[in-house]
Parts: structure tokens; sequence; C-alpha cells
């Protein structure tokens, strides 16, 4: 985690007396943890957006009706909210089949090549896409793990009792995500930091 | 005597979830462990690409939250 001037709590406090300005810095400092967060989740850019929004304006109500719990903290606090509502939409997705046109394929497909062409103009040679993508690609318990210790920064005891599994399963399954993603940056010549530093 | 390591040891290490004690036994098992160097190579290689492929989400959100957020403070001073 980075180390930060003023603590998020500090930021909280500001904001509740009415500071923007903190708001502003909390927003701007962990807009895009929460926001790959629900993106490797609901894997749609645009639904990603709405549910970022819906987020942070949840967290806004419940600071300025001073509902905020003082005790935790801000960036767990606000990744739960996420996290929560990510999964609720992907819940909601899978009760709706997706749309299949008169040739078989899905509306969704469509819409992804039209988003594809674009992306593929603009940033083609971009890895974090691609390294997304890998991600995206990993099996569902991998990649749930691997979001909640890497991007929700949840422990491993954290994330066995959320998912009712052993702390020994969710360190597998975050071995795994791991070694399959390193074998596919290999295979895409996703080159990773051959350095050795210190922790 | 120095104590074998597996992946799920670096796992945690990398992720700051091994205890002071502990994480000082795998820095010394490294230095004279290639093996247990490499898989801390890599283990680390990949958590750095992680925090890199972090996606930022448009100027038009965040400028829709913050305009979210003033709108209140405006109604509460009324």
């Amino acid at each position: 985690m980075e180390k930060y001037k003023i603590s998020d709590s500090k930021l909280v406090s500001l904001y509740k007396l009415g500071s923007e300005e903190a708001f502003e810095q909390l927003l701007n400092r962990h807009k895009s943890r929460v926001f790959t967060t629900i993106y490797l989740i609901v894997k749609d850019n645009y639904v990603a957006e709405d549910l970022l929004q819906e987020t942070f304006i949840k967290a806004i109500r419940t600071i300025k009706e001073g509902r905020y719990n003082e005790e935790g903290k801000f960036l767990p606090w606000i990744l739960r909210i996420a996290h929560n509502l990510a999964i609720d939409n992907f819940r909601k997705e899978k009760r709706y089949p997706t749309v299949v046109l008169e040739d078989g394929s899905s509306v969704f497909n469509t819409l992804q090549f039209a988003e594809d062409s674009i992306e593929s103009a603009q940033i083609k040679q971009d890895t974090h896409v691609k390294l997304r993508q890998l991600i995206d690609e990993l099996p569902d318990a991998q990649r749930e793990v691997l979001v909640m210790r890497h991007y929700m920064d949840m422990s491993f005891q954290e994330i066995s009792e959320n998912t009712g599994v052993s702390i020994n399963t969710a360190l597998g399954r975050m071995r795994y995500a791991l070694i399959n993603l390193r074998k596919k940056m290999k295979q895409y010549n996703i080159a990773y930091d051959q350095n050795i530093y210190p922790r | 005597m120095i104590r074998t390591f597996t992946q799920d040891d670096v796992i945690r290490y990398v992720y700051h979830e091994t205890s002071e004690e502990e994480s000082q036994e795998i820095e010394k098992a490294m230095l004279c462990d290639a093996e247990l160097q490499i898989m801390y190579k890599e283990i680390s290689g990949v958590k750095n690409r992680l925090d890199e492929a972090q996606k930022a989400p448009s100027d038009m959100v965040i400028n829709n939250i913050l305009n979210f957020s003033k709108s209140l403070n405006l109604l509460s001073k009324k």
C-alpha cells in the first residue's frame, strides 16, 4: 500500500467538516483501485463506471449522514461496497441470459466487436489491457481470490472467512492464479520485472 | 538450520503476511537457495505487473461523483 502525507481518516474527517478538496483527494487516491476491482468482476467498462459512481455515492451519503464508522479504514470499507455492488450486478446479469441474434451471435459480441476495433486502433500495444484480459480469463475461483487479495487488500484469513474456504485453499488458488498469469505473460511476451527488490 | 519454504510461503511473504521472524528466515534462505530466489522474483514480478494493470475510470464519471458531493453540500447549506 502506498503511503500518503495525509491519512485517509484525516481526509474523511476534513470532508465531514465540509472540505470538498479532501473528498477529491480521497477519490483520486483510490479511484483506480476501486474501479479495477469492479471491472475485473463485471468485465464491462460502462457497467463498471456506473457501479463506481454508485459506490462513491453510497459512501458520500454514509459519511455526510454521519453513519461512517470511524474505527474502520476507508479503503477496505469502500472496496467492500464496490465488491458487493459488483457481485450483485454479476448475479443479476446471470439471471438474464444474453440476447442471441438471428445468426446465433450474441448482441454483446457485436458490441464487443465494435469496442475492440476502437480499442485496437488506439491501444493495441497496451500490455495493461492484455494483462487485464489475462486476469479475465482466469477460472472464477482464482480470479476471485486474486481480486480480493491484490486489489481489495484482504488478508488470506479474511478471504477464507468471506468465501467459506480454508486459508490453504485460498492460498492455493492465489498460487495457481499467479502461476497461470506468469505463464500467459511469458506466452504473450508481457515482460515482468526481472529485478529483485527488497519488499 | 535453514527452513525449507514453499511457494505459498513466498506468496505470503510478498503480500506481507509473514511474521517478522518468518520474513527474516525467508530472506536468509533466499541468499543461499537459488530456486527460492527465482520463485520470489517471479511472484513479485507478477505482483508488480498487477499494480501497473490498474484501470482508471473516465474523467466524466469522476466529475459526476464530485458534482454529486458538492450538490449535497449546497443542499445542506440552504
